[in-house]
């Protein structure tokens, strides 16, 4: 057997008895459509092909991340109900360690499953459309939008909006500015440090309208399920999947920057005048004045 | 002969007496000054600087009162702008441009943490001893040669911090927050692994953390993987 088929056996058999190990304790149901199988069938077809970016040099995730986090990101997919064949989310390694990254259509699907939601719609509000909403106990109601088509031109986006309604027709909506988005998208990867405005030809300029929708639809999903109850072992998992992609990026960073530059200090002959105290003089007044002589002198 | 003297080391306050014989200064000022006088026997007088690595209370608490004493402040424009103070004792020092007080040489350099600017320090002196300071940074950048003497934050191990989440002790977003700004234990290690530590001949690990650390485990980890003797900055 080849090394890595080796790690699958292994992991795929690991994650699979835990899977099990769950669903006979009764903490956790797949729908109806869910094949946990499939999952990982299609889940390992995708981690064969990937690759570890630039800095590792572009080698197999299978053979550079440790066997622990491929377990665990196969049971964040698995326990979360997703299919990466569906785009529901995205392997990523981050140094050693594989990461089960959710997609937005992950989000939107565990949303469902949770609060067994119906409906999750977004859309975009450009400069000219009627928008009109009421807030009745700190809850946005009753939001109408007019658009004509003209008002069409993702240079002239205003804002968007989420939907997220239920099968009792309650409705859960969540609002963003524009400059809400934005601050958003400041947080991620590709923007630079005081970057204030998508640059062009980015995938947040270029696909504007439906990076809108994908931020606005992430926040309302994410504000509703940490809103709900989280004793399940699916937010667990949500949340964990949360988690361990934060503290991947952080040792990723880490492992990238530190350590790495050779910096020295040369010790400078000093001006023996300015600290040796002539003899006889009380120390103390002496002191004194010559801290208040003294400023740093910069090499 | 470089003598280190701890006054004080955590999240409470940070505050260093060093001196290599001729020139003495202190490594932050983060507890009252009161404190820092009782725990020199009231000889102040004599310092002649205080460095300042960030602006968070825990390092600067006492910065008007040290200035007030006649004391000169070294921090970078960033810190300097956060601690909100303004005197001609403040000094404007810059990453990678050293500056001397009396037997001293110090290079600042930049830290990580979420703050302004904020800086460590590599200081050397006319008997050619080399000391490494570095606190509130969750890594560190560079590598040295030839340090004799380390003190490094240590904040936290990460299976303790794991437990404590777990168990409520620790909210979650702390934890987030303790990743991107402090020192963890296995990260102290690689950072020791990168650096030739022949010269040393003493290793302080600095600012444990209260509830995810262990200062006994911490200290034989280090001294265990370094050889050398290490000294547990006391809170």
């Amino acid at each position: 057997m080849t090394n890595i088929s080796i790690v699958k056996k292994d992991t795929v058999d690991i994650v699979a008895a835990k899977v099990k190990e769950f669903q006979e304790r009764g903490e956790l149901h797949f729908p109806a459509n869910y094949s946990p199988e499939n999952a990982m069938k299609s889940a390992w077809l995708i981690l064969q092909e990937a690759k570890t970016g630039k800095n590792e040099g572009y080698k197999p995730v299978l053979e550079v991340c440790s066997k622990d986090s491929i377990a665990n990101s196969l049971l964040d997919m698995v326990v979360q109900g997703l299919n990466p064949a569906k785009k529901q989310g995205y392997f990523i390694a981050y140094g050693k360690q594989l990461i089960f990254q959710r997609s937005y259509f992950g989000t939107m699907a565990v949303t469902k499953r949770v609060t067994a939601a119906k409906d999750i719609d977004a859309s975009v509000i450009y400069e000219g459309d009627e928008v009109d909403y009421e807030i009745i106990n700190g809850r946005i109601k009753n939001l109408t939008h007019k658009q004509k088509f003209g008002n069409i031109n993702k240079e002239k986006i205003l804002g968007a909006y989420c939907m997220i309604t239920f099968s009792n027709d309650e409705v859960y909506t969540e609002l963003m500015t524009m400059d809400e988005i934005r601050k958003a998208w400041s947080k991620s990867q590709m923007w630079g440090k005081d970057q204030d405005t998508e640059r062009q030809g980015s995938t947040h300029d270029d696909f504007k309208q439906e990076m809108c929708k994908k931020t606005v639809i992430n926040r309302a999903c994410k504000k509703f399920m940490n809103s709900s109850d989280d004793s399940s072992l699916i937010m667990k998992h949500f949340r964990r999947s949360d988690e361990a992609l934060t503290e991947a990026e952080v040792e990723a960073e880490i492992s990238e920057n530190a350590n790495s530059e050779f910096i020295d200090v040369e010790s400078e002959p000093i001006d023996e005048d300015s600290i040796e105290l002539p003899e006889g003089i009380e120390q103390q007044q002496m002191t004194i004045e010559t801290s208040q002589q003294r400023k740093p002198s910069f090499a | 002969m470089l003598n280190i003297k701890v006054l004080a080391s955590s999240s409470k306050g940070n505050c260093y007496h060093i001196t290599d014989g001729s020139t003495p200064l202190l490594l932050e000022c983060g507890i009252s000054f009161k404190e820092i006088q009782k725990g020199l026997n009231f000889k102040t007088s004599d310092i002649q600087g205080c460095l300042i690595s960030h602006e968070h209370k825990d390092h600067c608490k006492a910065v008007s009162d040290v200035i007030k004493a006649g004391i000169d402040v070294y921090a970078s424009q960033g810190t300097i702008g956060a601690m909100n103070v303004s005197s001609h004792r403040l000094n404007v020092i810059q990453a990678k441009k050293q500056f001397n007080i009396g037997t001293w040489t110090i290079l600042p350099f930049q830290t990580e943490h979420d703050c302004a600017e904020p800086l460590g320090f590599l200081l050397t002196n006319q008997a050619g001893e080399k000391l490494l300071f570095a606190t509130d940074t969750y890594y560190v950048r560079y590598k040295f040669r030839g340090l004799t003497h380390i003190m490094i934050e240590c904040n936290y191990a990460i299976d303790i911090l794991r437990k404590n989440v777990e168990n409520g002790k620790v909210p979650a977003a702390m934890k987030d927050r303790l990743f991107k700004s402090h020192f963890s234990l296995a990260n102290v290690k690689e950072f020791l692994r990168a650096n030739d530590l022949s010269m040393v001949q003493e290793i302080y690990l600095l600012h444990l953390s209260d509830g995810n650390s262990d200062s006994d485990r911490f200290k034989r980890e280090i001294q265990e993987l370094t050889g050398k003797i290490v000294k547990i900055a006391g809170y």
